[in-house]
């Protein structure tokens, strides 16, 4: 393959719920159409996540123990994991990886616990209800359709500085009030999709990848990676 | 038993009657009315017996019936539960529908549902628990594993000095500290290295500390001997240990439990662990291992579950699928098949299936890629989301046939070019299948698992 992508695949081995697991599948599907080689590294905890070492990062959602867990990990990982994100690194994160790289989220428990603030979003809790079934959105820029599974008690509120991956066409989305559906922020996509999102919406795999190709290689001429079809799937 | 309980029981069995002898049916109807007449009734239905509780999330079903292959060795009246009544209402209809038993105090081998734990130990002081495992079930939608076992631990809370008889090999069995006895069962038959479980395993933070676990050999998922780097925890002592690991096939295996050679009519490592948690059980009761030797292979039926099916000539099994470590071990299981099959893959949504396929990714679908599958068909109802699963694992389109109508799919079978299919349903998937299959007359009854 012409091109190498290095991806940290963020606490791949604790936040593994509902097949997360599979966006990094494929990413690795469309990534060889586009003759790109992904070396995918899990970081996890005690270990250090280098920005410069990583073209592409994934935070996977989890269950709610192991969650707790890497909250206090990754205020360890702070510093780089913003580096990474406001220097343009591609960053997919679902679901427990979304609420963390937020202000706060309220546990299991009721515990207010404290995220990384790399983004302008926070996640209250609501009892004894959870939001969950499939769920369909619209992006206004794009005018893509994205679809998705959805299953979290975390009501998230998005900041200024973001904007939703889409508007809820049916489902329920970030807080079931506003309309929204997850994230974006420079190239920082998050969202409460499983199905996995990438295996249903491989147009977000394919902004991911793209932009982590522009980044790593600013001569180059991607046009024909751009140009990948994506039939549908779902 | 009080007047109370007398006068339940009697509406209880005479609703058994009814319903068994009109409706052929009267599986959890009669506990419910006796319930409701004498919400305390397990307390004097239980108080003959000595009684054995088998949980987890799998293998309850087939640990219970191997349980009580074991025990009738040596015991001859056993009361059990049948497949499908393990909570609450099930229990106490099993109870109901016993016979008096003339002598002795007879025995009874329960497979019970997590949460319904506790509604036994109420009333019933357990001589045994048996835990099989606990995972990640996706049709558990607010289960995690630390909360399932919590139910467990609530209920077995309620009988201190019952024995539990606990799958040493799964790190959750041995993170709290219990007043009762325990025995552990697990693999001793590899020699020691140090490695984590792969990415996307669950369960691998330590109990104490909080780290990754570190394993010096591993079954599949989380169990081994597994062991934490960072504060000493690690896989307690065994009782009963799977001392060498022989022959498999998808219908057979070939094993040693502390030196003594075994057979079991069906294949998958998951059984495996089923026939040692079987083993512990009759050795902890006074089973010899001559006699557990003999049940395993005297009663082949209670390995009933995975029929071959006579398709014109082509031999077909079907396999419920319903959990990614299920679905993992059967994609293993089928591999061991030293003759040529081909695959097929069946997936529905509905509300027994579990209502979000995502869990089709936890499964490793790539190891069947890489082996020499001819024809691979995907099918039912979310027959896009299993295709393109496939697709990804790398099945190339010209070896794979999409065909999302089952009664296609059945014709599609007839045309694959080996003798051998494999058939992993969903199942609602499985139900709609045989339904087919019946109405073409490859098989008599339309349901049955």
């Amino acid at each position: 393959m012409t091109y190498e992508l290095n991806v940290a695949h963020l606490y791949g081995d604790l936040m593994n719920t509902y097949g997360d697991v599979g966006n990094i599948l494929a990413l690795n599907y469309y990534a060889k159409q586009m003759d790109v080689h992904l070396n995918v590294q899990v970081v996890s905890l005690e270990e250090d996540f280098h920005a410069a070492d990583y073209d592409l990062a994934f935070f996977g959602g989890g269950q709610d123990f192991e969650q707790t867990i890497v909250a206090k990990d990754i205020q360890t990982k702070k510093a780089e994991l913003i580096k990474f994100i406001e220097s343009g690194g591609p960053l997919l994160a679902i679901c427990g990886g979304y609420q963390l790289l937020g202000h706060y989220y309220i546990g299991a428990d009721g515990e207010k616990l404290p995220g990384i603030g790399a983004l302008d979003h926070y996640t209250l809790a609501q009892d004894h209800n959870r939001f969950i079934g499939d769920i369909v959105i619209k992006n206004q820029e794009t005018g893509e359709t994205y679809h998705g599974f959805e299953n979290h008690q975390g009501r998230t509120f998005i900041g200024k500085g973001e904007r939703p991956l889409g508007n809820v066409v049916s489902g329920k989305g970030n807080n079931g009030e506003d309309g929204t559906e997850g994230a974006i922020y420079k190239n920082v996509y998050c969202s409460y999709f499983h199905g996995p999102i990438l295996t249903r919406n491989g147009d977000i795999a394919k902004h991911l990848l793209v932009a982590a190709l522009k980044r790593k290689f600013p001569n180059d001429d991607f046009s024909q990676q751009e140009a990948l079809p994506i039939p549908a799937t779902f | 038993m009080s007047l109370r309980s007398g006068v339940a029981t009697f509406a209880g069995k005479s609703s058994y009657w009814f319903l068994h002898t009109f409706l052929h049916g009267g599986s959890s109807l009669p506990g419910k009315i006796t319930l409701k007449l004498d919400p305390q009734i397990l307390r004097s239905l239980g108080a003959k017996y000595d009684v054995i509780v088998i949980t987890g999330t799998n293998g309850k079903t087939l640990t219970t019936a191997l349980t009580v292959s074991v025990l009738h060795e040596k015991y001859p009246t056993i009361l059990t539960n049948p497949t499908g009544s393990n909570m609450e209402q099930g229990i106490v209809t099993t109870f109901l529908n016993a016979k008096n038993p003339k002598t002795g105090r007879p025995l009874a081998v329960l497979e019970v549902d997590e949460a319904n734990v506790i509604k036994v130990t109420q009333y019933i002081e357990p001589k045994a628990f048996v835990f099989t495992n606990i995972f990640r079930d996706q049709m558990d939608r607010y289960g995690e594993i630390y909360t399932t076992y919590q139910k467990i631990l609530d209920g077995v809370a309620l009988a201190p000095n019952a024995t539990i008889i606990a799958n040493g090999d799964s790190p959750i069995f041995n993170s709290k500290e219990l007043p009762n006895p325990i025995q552990y069962y697990g693999f001793d038959d590899q020699p020691d290295s140090d490695f984590k479980a792969k990415p996307n395993t669950d369960g691998v933070l330590c109990p104490n500390c909080q780290h990754i676990l570190h394993y010096h050999t591993l079954t599949y998922s989380n169990q081994g001997k597994y062991f934490c780097p960072n504060c000493g925890f690690k896989r307690p002592e065994l009782t009963y240990r799977l001392t060498q690991l022989g022959t498999q096939t998808p219908t057979s295996s070939q094993f040693d439990i502390d030196g003594h050679a075994f057979k079991i009519t069906v294949g998958g490592t998951y059984n495996i662990y089923n026939a040692l948690a079987a083993y512990a059980v009759g050795r902890f009761m006074g089973v010899t291992p001559e006699q557990i030797a003999h049940a395993f292979t005297a009663n082949e039926q209670v390995f009933g579950r995975q029929e071959v099916i006579d398709v014109n000539g082509k031999r077909v099994t079907i396999i419920l699928v319903k959990n990614p470590v299920g679905l993992d071990q059967v994609l293993h299981m089928i591999g061991t098949d030293p003759q040529p099959f081909s695959f097929v893959g069946l997936l529905n949504a509905n509300y027994a299936d579990g209502i979000d396929t995502s869990w089709i990714w936890d499964g490793d679908f790539e190891q069947l890629a890489d082996s020499n599958i001819p024809t691979f068909i995907t099918g039912g109802e979310r027959y896009k989301d299993i295709t393109f699963r496939l697709k990804v694992a790398g099945v190339p389109d010209d070896k794979h046939i999409v065909e999302p109508s089952l009664e296609k799919v059945v014709d599609r079978i007839q045309e694959v070019p080996t003798d051998r299919v494999y058939v992993l349903a969903t199942y609602t998937a499985m139900l709609q299948l045989r339904k087919i299959l019946a109405s073409k007359g490859f098989i008599k009854e339309g349901l049955g698992v």
